[in-house]
């Protein structure tokens, strides 16, 4: 999902819950008003919310197949390999045993997979990023303790400051914020 | 403590469980005695430095090994110390998979005592070798000799295994706690700690998206870690089951040692939970009802490994081989019948105590038992390595085995390095899950039910 | 050798040196005193008994010095060496020694006076192993263990390295002045009060020169004193035949040997020839050619009771009246009428069945330390029999017989406490700790005004002295002897010496006041009157061959006086009987300075470093008392105190002491100490009267415990079958069938090599085992580190017993690295440190090792051996001299087996390869093999099945070392022969 750049007046509005369901009505009742371009900040992962605001990515599963994939193909060749380049009779056992190397196989599988989809998780979600800015935002260092957030953002085809601000106060929010744009573009 | 289940409205109950956990590092409540703690793990450390010395030194002769018992305490502990490292990702992974959610309380700290556990473990046998400066030639690396590992010895298995295992878990532990740190980082009030905390929790906050993914990645990787652990201690198991040793080369092995770990994990998981929840006041997340599971789990895989006990005398006397059952009766009658008989007591008579829901339930009676169960699975590590090395097939060879002064204190040291990052881990780090706490909540209640924490 | 014993060793102390001047930061400190405050360490040992021996205890720190921790070349530099004359082939010009090519030269070195002919291999001038030399006739290519450890004798740091004068270092040139005045004070007493006192001696130059000194000087006289010697057979021929004359057992002509306590295959000087004999009639038996039946009675177990066929315990007292009844059956009277029991009835009666079967292929003898007159009896026996000029033969003493004959020492000492002795010459013996005590031998020579000792050690002799003059080693010494059999060898150096020292000869001609000739002059001066005019020829061709050819003394037909034999009445048997014997592997106590052999296990009770007093089960069970339990063995007044080793099948009423430890040698003098502080000295029991045996001892506890180290502490087969049996030479040992594996079947081409061991030969002199040490640099630890299982030796012998503990049948094994085809070793190495050669070996690569020691755990049969610490490092100079250069010197934490002799087989096959011919069988030979006496051990390749190994293996006696673990070894053995005893039961 793309964000708002520095051409944007705002980087959006943010309306800040203090429950869970609310914000989750308040993000269905926008996704109906049309917004498309929201965000939700939230202290724990909500079922269905990312869908409401508008999430639809699902390569980091084919990630770590990949990485698994990537992982046990680069573990059994490496074996194979290596004990054919440099051939030695070991203990009258086969060059390829390949049950021996199933284990080692399945370690680098593992190893593969694991490290591909949590690093891949974190480049997706365009971490480590220190600073953004809706920790500009009143109060949302209770993002991560029991307030919820819901933020429409500047770049959205059907934003308009006065416009939007109005809807938020309708959905019963605690309270309604501006976010301001992000100083330099990303 | 109250009880912060009963607080309505919700809002102010997310926080106090934020709180609550954040709160321990930031304002630390046990300085003092978490200083007593620290100091005494810091004074075990130097006794492995020093240990460690003596043995770069003169040589691993400094030990009590010999031929036939080339390995020793090193080995019975690498298999241990391993061995306790599984509870961590076990409870972790196994039972999100199975969506258990009261190892919301258990999953952190149990994770972090894998990460040193198998850190203990991975030390042994490099400082066991006869030339241990020269270690990384187990690892795979351009060399003018072109020569590399050789990948049917149980060995270079170990070391994939180990390193794989380590890295995993750390990894799975940190995507697991970086939401957390987020949460600390909010709630710091010093400069100090909110660039610390700002630092490690890379900037999370929080937003659906990365939830989103988080959630997926987070779930795959705990289906991959359950056969991973699994894995992991088969092939040590292999170390010994691989070589045509009486004793070990049985296809049993595997799942006894895997097994084992899983006992000696949670004894250990549920010692540090009853210490934990003790000294921080933790009772409204570490309830008795989590007690009570631990103990069910307790005694679940201490009931398995006895039967692991039955299958391992069956296997010999069904075996018919002469030399499999010698050291089958060896085992129970011979010289290392001690740590044999030690392990059997140790391990499996108060543990029937846990048929009892109030022992169960009794915080102290549960550390007792879970203590007395690490200590059985230590003799059975030391009872299975050394009963089939010291008296093998030909009876001139046969020899004994004494542990020596450097052994014992190396042992020792190791607990420093066990305790040490442990203790710091306690210091600095949320040590429960505080976000997974609230969304059970959250979820129990659009489930219409009576909250629990877990 | 032993030097590295102190890594180990003072682990605590070297804390200390090695850590001291590093950062003063406070665990290092703390280090420092864990390792240099005594009380700290004594704490630590008070807490945890397991670093004791870790914590540098004295025995290590003396143990450093055997063999000369000490001493560096420094002592080798500083010394006026002699400059080498033209010794053959020794004169090659430095330019033309060209290092890594190997020089060899056929020379000996003398064992209880005899010569054991060897081939020395030397490198750059260095002497690095001995090996027999094929051509001799009676050792036939054969060592022993004593031959095998010469070597480091020659390079013993703690030989003295010039003249002493009460105590104190002179120079050869006083000693001249004082003893030329000496001698022109003896010319004019024509040598009265002059004594020469020498052991045993059969060299011709020096009977020679001791005949001219007393042709000189005819009031003066020579005693001879060796403490194991056959003096009693002489005695008996003189008794019988009216002269003295030695005795040559031909076992290879014996159909039916009968040993009445005798240890006819036992350590000795014998040992080789004997072997050898027996093991050559053993083979053709083998090949369906011949009989071969060993019948032995005896109170304690020896090799030959181990290869026994059948095997009687019987006391020492009663095999007079065994023997006896032998002569009745003959038809001899002895005097001698005792009832004989059940048991010893049958043998005899199986044993003359047997002779009777095989007239003039029979021979009985009876033990050396029995009575001249069962000696002279067992004559008798024999003549019936019809041995005598078959089985028996007889030649004039090989050691040259001195006036007094047996009684040589004992009129020296009546002499001497008489005041009779002026002047007394004691040449390479040691009487002052050999002597039977009541001879009083250091008293009593007090009162001889001069006395000169000489020999290569300042040992207890020499400190009675006032001069003390170092010898030559026989390495580097010119001189001659006869061997067994009466071949005269010429030895000649293989390297002259390093120290300040004088040839024997020399000396002699030192105390007759002449000072001109060299000790090659001297032997040469002997063989010139003996050869004429064709010396030169037969000098270079003596010295090529390293012996004379046919120079074996005539054969004699004595004829008997026969006037009849009367035993001694033998004792009524009250309490315990005493019997003594040399020490299995240092003898008398001369080789007490050698590492390889202290660390060599003594073939019977698998003991080092140290003796031990040997008793029954019963007995042990009747006092209570187990292995290392100190017990007190005392006779009228007279007592020895030493730790039980307990010895199935020995007789219950019998203690066995053994000799040649407990040295009474001062200080630091030899091994640093710590030679007195091994073991125990039988002496103060032994009696002139009867040195070898004493009845009527008394046995208490002590309550203490002695640690005896030991490389096999369990002897019980338990029902396995790792040594198998069978009961004629054809009989299956094993089905031959290949045994299924998952592993591809990998086709070998030749040469592939392998090894078989006939368990049916092996008599476990240990020869093979030294050879083994000498030829792969392996390190000796010390007898701490043997006590914890940490010994070196890549090639063991086992030994096994079978059934009842009071009479148990005994086996011998040799255990070399399998090399198995399927070896599990190189499946467990993670670095491929240990892998498979092309042609069939199982390689251990040192500099690749990491020592993770999982082959060796993995190995079934615990053939590979570990540097637990860094053995080799810094030892003397003179020990790596003594190195083969071929074979790698391992480093700290690496792991090492039996290599087959690698680096032969390479040479073999380069050398082949240079002269472009392709290798044959026998081309290579292990140097476990090439030492062994019996040829039990045969070695080459197994794709060739014309090869001796091959043909060996396809023996239907061929079977493998625990089969059922399916490792496919190279190693296999032939079965042992047992031959089915009536009214003997093998459980």
């Amino acid at each position: 999902m793309r964000e708002p750049t520095a051409k944007n007046p705002l980087f959006g509005l943010m309306a800040e819950f203090d429950d869970g369901e609310r914000l989750m009505e308040a993000a269905r009742s926008a996704r109906d008003a049309g917004f498309r371009r929201m965000d939700a900040y939230t202290p724990f992962p909500i079922e269905g919310l990312a869908e409401l605001v508008g999430f639809r990515d699902n390569r980091l599963p084919w990630i770590f197949l990949a990485g698994g994939i990537g992982g046990a193909a680069i573990g059994f060749f490496m074996q194979a390999g290596i004990s054919l380049a440099y051939p030695l009779d070991v203990g009258g056992r086969p060059t390829v045993a390949v049950p021996a190397f199933m284990l080692i196989t399945f370690e680098l599988l593992v190893l593969g997979a694991v490290s591909a989809g949590i690093f891949g998780m974190l480049l997706l979600n365009h971490l480590p990023r220190l600073h953004h800015p809706v920790f500009g935002a009143p109060n949302f260092a209770l993002a991560s303790s029991n307030k919820f957030f819901l933020v429409i953002l500047g770049n959205d085809q059907k934003f308009d400051p006065k416009k939007t601000r109005a809807f938020l106060e309708r959905l019963k929010p605690v309270a309604v914020g501006e976010i301001a744009r992000a100083e330099e573009p990303e | 403590m109250t009880d912060l289940t009963a607080h309505p409205p919700r809002g102010r109950r997310y926080a106090e469980i934020t709180g609550e956990i954040t709160r321990v590092p930031l304002d630390f409540p046990q300085r003092r005695n978490w200083w007593i703690l620290f100091s005494f793990s810091l004074l075990l450390l130097l006794v492995f430095i020093v240990s460690a010395g003596v043995l770069f030194t003169f040589g691993v002769g400094v030990w009590g090994n010999n031929i036939p018992v080339n390995w020793g305490i090193a080995i019975s502990n690498y298999v241990f110390f391993l061995g306790i490292g599984h509870a961590g990702t076990l409870i972790s992974a196994m039972l999100l998979v199975l969506n258990e959610n009261w190892r919301n309380s258990l999953n952190r700290f149990a994770e972090a005592m894998t990460l040193v556990a198998v850190t203990c473990a991975g030390l042994y046998p490099i400082l066991h070798l006869g030339r241990p400066w020269l270690f990384y030639w187990m690892a795979l690396y351009p060399n003018t000799m072109t020569i590399q590992p050789q990948f049917r010895s149980p060995l270079t298995w170990d070391f994939f295994a180990v390193l794989t295992y380590l890295t995993v878990s750390l990894l799975f532990w940190y995507i697991g706690i970086l939401p957390d740190l987020a949460a600390s980082r909010d709630r710091a009030r010093k400069r100090r700690w909110q660039v610390f905390y700002g630092l490690i929790s890379l900037g999370w906050r929080g937003s659906a998206f990365h939830w989103a993914r988080w959630r997926t990645c987070y779930a795959i990787t705990a289906v991959i870690a359950v056969p991973l652990v699994v894995s992991v201690h088969s092939e040590i198991s292999l170390l010994f089951a691989a070589g045509p040793i009486p004793g070990w080369t049985s296809t049993v092995f595997p799942p006894y040692f895997v097994l084992g770990a899983a006992f000696s994990g949670f004894a250990v998981v549920s010692m540090i939970a009853v210490v934990l929840r003790h000294a921080f006041g933790l009772y409204a997340f570490v309830t008795d009802r989590h007690l009570d599971l631990l103990a069910k789990m307790l005694l679940t895989t201490g009931l398995m490994t006895a039967y692991g006990y039955c299958i391992e005398v069956f296997d010999a006397l069904y075996s018919g081989e002469k030399q499999d059952i010698a050291t089958m009766f060896d085992r129970l009658t011979g010289g290392v019948a001690w740590s044999y008989w030690s392990a059997v007591i140790c391990n499996f008579v108060p543990l029937q105590l846990l048929w009892l829901a109030r022992v169960r339930r009794n915080p102290w009676l549960l550390f007792l038992i879970s203590l007395s169960a690490t200590i059985g699975m230590w003799f059975e590590r030391y009872m299975l390595l050394v009963s089939s090395l010291y008296r093998d097939y030909l009876v001139s060879s046969w020899d004994s085995y004494f542990p020596s002064f450097w052994e014992w204190s190396l042992f020792a040291g190791m607990l420093g390095v066990f305790l040490t990052p442990f203790l710091l881990f306690v210091r600095f780090l949320p040590m429960m899950s505080a976000f997974e706490i609230k969304e059970a909540v959250f979820e129990q209640e659009q489930e219409g039910e009576e909250p629990r924490h877990a | 050798m032993s030097l590295r014993d102190g890594h180990n060793g003072a682990v605590g102390a070297r804390i200390g040196e090695s850590l001291r001047g590093k950062s003063g930061r406070t665990f290092w400190r703390s280090l420092d005193e864990l390792a240099g405050t005594e009380d700290f360490r004594r704490f630590l040992e008070a807490e945890f008994p397991s670093i004791a021996p870790d914590a540098g205890s004295v025995n290590r720190r003396a143990l450093l010095k055997i063999m000369g921790a000490s001493l560096a070349m420094a002592g080798l530099a500083g010394c006026g060496g002699e400059t080498d004359e033209e010794a053959l082939p020794y004169v090659v010009a430095p330019e033309n020694v060209i290092p890594g090519n190997p020089k060899w030269y056929a020379t000996s070195v003398t064992f209880g006076g005899y010569a054991q002919p060897v081939l020395g291999k030397t490198h750059t001038g260095r002497p690095v192993k001995l090996e027999g030399n094929p051509d001799h006739p009676a050792a036939k290519g054969a060592t022993d263990a004593f031959t095998q450890a010469a070597l480091i004798g020659l390079y013993d740091p703690d030989r003295t390295k010039a003249p002493l004068h009460l105590g104190r270092a002179t120079t050869w040139s006083t000693f001249d002045a004082a003893i030329r005045e000496q001698a022109e004070k003896l010319d004019g007493t024509k040598g009265q009060g002059l004594r020469l006192l020498t052991g045993a001696v059969s060299s011709p130059t020096l009977q020679r020169q001791i005949g001219d000194l007393l042709r000189r000087w005819p009031n003066a006289r020579w005693h001879a004193f060796e403490p194991a010697q056959e003096t009693t057979r002489r005695d008996a021929s003189r008794q019988v035949f009216g002269e003295p004359l030695d005795w040559h057992l031909r076992l290879d002509k014996a159909a039916v040997i009968v040993a009445l306590d005798d240890d006819l295959l036992g350590p000795g000087p014998r040992q080789v020839h004997h072997g050898r004999m027996w093991s050559e009639r053993r083979q053709a038996f083998h090949n369906g050619k011949a009989a071969c039946t060993l019948l032995v009675a005896e109170p304690t177990p020896s090799l030959t009771g181990t290869m026994a066929t059948e095997r009687l315990v019987v006391p020492h007292a009663r095999i007079a009246i065994l023997l006896a009844a032998f002569a009745q059956a003959l038809g001899l009277q002895s005097g001698v009428q005792a009832p004989l029991d059940e048991a010893a009835k049958a043998f005899a009666e199986h044993a003359l069945e047997r002779c009777r079967r095989n007239p003039g292929a029979a021979l009985i003898s009876v033990g050396a330390q029995h009575a001249a007159e069962l000696q002279a009896l067992a004559l008798l026996v024999n003549e019936r029999l019809g041995a005598l000029g078959n089985t028996l033969g007889f030649t004039d003493p090989v050691i040259a017989e001195p006036p007094d004959g047996s009684a040589s020492l004992e009129a020296l000492v009546s002499d001497m406490s008489r005041g009779q002795v002026g002047t007394l010459l004691i040449l390479d013996c040691n009487p002052a700790y050999t002597a039977p005590v009541d001879l009083d031998f250091a008293d009593v020579i007090e009162r001889v005004p001069l006395r000169l000792h000489a020999g290569l050690h300042h040992d207890e002799t020499a400190a009675l002295c006032h001069w003390h003059l170092p010898l030559q080693h026989d390495l580097e010494a010119w001189t001659d002897a006869r061997a067994v059999d009466g071949t005269v060898g010429i030895i000649q150096p293989l390297v002259r010496p390093f120290y300040d020292v004088r040839s024997k000869h020399v000396l002699l001609e030192n105390i007759a006041g002449r000072f001109d000739a060299t000790d090659r002059d001297l032997v040469q001066a002997t063989w010139r009157t003996a050869w004429g005019q064709d010396f030169d020829a037969r000098w270079r061709d003596t010295l090529y061959r390293g012996f004379i050819p046919d120079s074996v003394l005539p054969e004699k037909a004595p004829t008997f006086n026969t006037n009849p034999i009367t035993l001694p009445q033998p004792p009524k048997a009250d309490g315990l009987t005493v019997l003594f014997r040399p020490d299995p592997t240092i003898w008398d106590g001369r080789f007490a300075n050698n590492a390889w052999l202290q660390e060599l296990p003594k073939p019977i009770g698998k003991i080092v470093w140290g003796n031990a007093v040997f008793i029954a089960p019963a007995l042990a069970g009747k006092l209570e008392v187990e292995n290392g339990n100190e017990v007190r063995v005392s006779q009228d007044g007279a007592a020895v105190t030493g730790p039980v080793w307990i010895v199935p099948g020995q007789e219950p009423d019998t203690i066995v002491l053994t000799l040649g430890y407990g040295r009474r040698i001062s200080g630091e003098d030899i091994g640093g100490g710590l030679l007195h502080e091994l073991g125990y000295d039988a002496t103060p029991l032994r009696r002139a009267a009867g040195p070898w045996a004493l009845a009527g001892a008394e046995i208490a506890v002590t309550g203490n415990h002695q640690d005896i180290a030991s490389t096999q502490y369990h002897s019980a087969m338990d029902g396995y079958d790792f040594v198998r049996t069978v009961s004629a030479p054809d009989e299956q040992a094993a089905e031959k069938k290949k045994q299924p594996s998952f592993y591809p079947n990998r086709k070998w081409d030749s040469p592939s090599w392998g090894m078989s061991v006939d368990v049916d030969l092996c008599i476990g002199c240990n020869a093979c085992v030294v050879a083994c040490m000498a030829e792969n640099n392996i390190p000796v630890v010390g007898k701490e580190l043997v006590a914890m299982g940490r010994e070196m030796h890549w090639l063991r012998i086992d030994r096994y017993h079978e059934g009842d503990p009071a009479d148990p049948a005994m086996y011998f094994q040799p255990v070399p690295c399998m090399h198995c085809e399927q070896a599990p070793c190189e499946m467990g190495c993670p670095v491929n440190a240990t892998t498979h050669s092309p042609d069939g070996l199982n390689q251990q690569i040192y500099n690749r090792c990491i020592g993770t020691r999982t082959c060796s755990s993995f190995c079934p049969y615990k053939v590979r051996h570990f540097n637990w610490f860094d053995y080799t490092a810094d030892d003397p100079p003179e020990t790596q001299a003594a190195r083969n250069p071929d074979v790698t010197v391992r480093q700290r934490g690496v792991m090492e087996k039996c290599t087959y002799c690698v680096q032969r087989i390479r040479e073999a096959q380069i050398s082949a390869q240079k002269d472009g011919r392709i290798l044959v069988d026998g081309d290579v030979r292990t140097a476990c093999q090439q030492a062994c006496p019996t040829q039990a051990i045969s070695f080459g390749d197994v794709i060739d099945p014309e090869s001796a190994v091959s043909r060996r293996k396809a023996s239907p006696r061929d079977y493998t070392l625990l089969e059922e673990v399916n490792t496919r070894p190279r190693t296999t053995y032939l079965a042992r022969i047992t031959e089915s005893v009536p009214g003997k039961a093998k459980s």
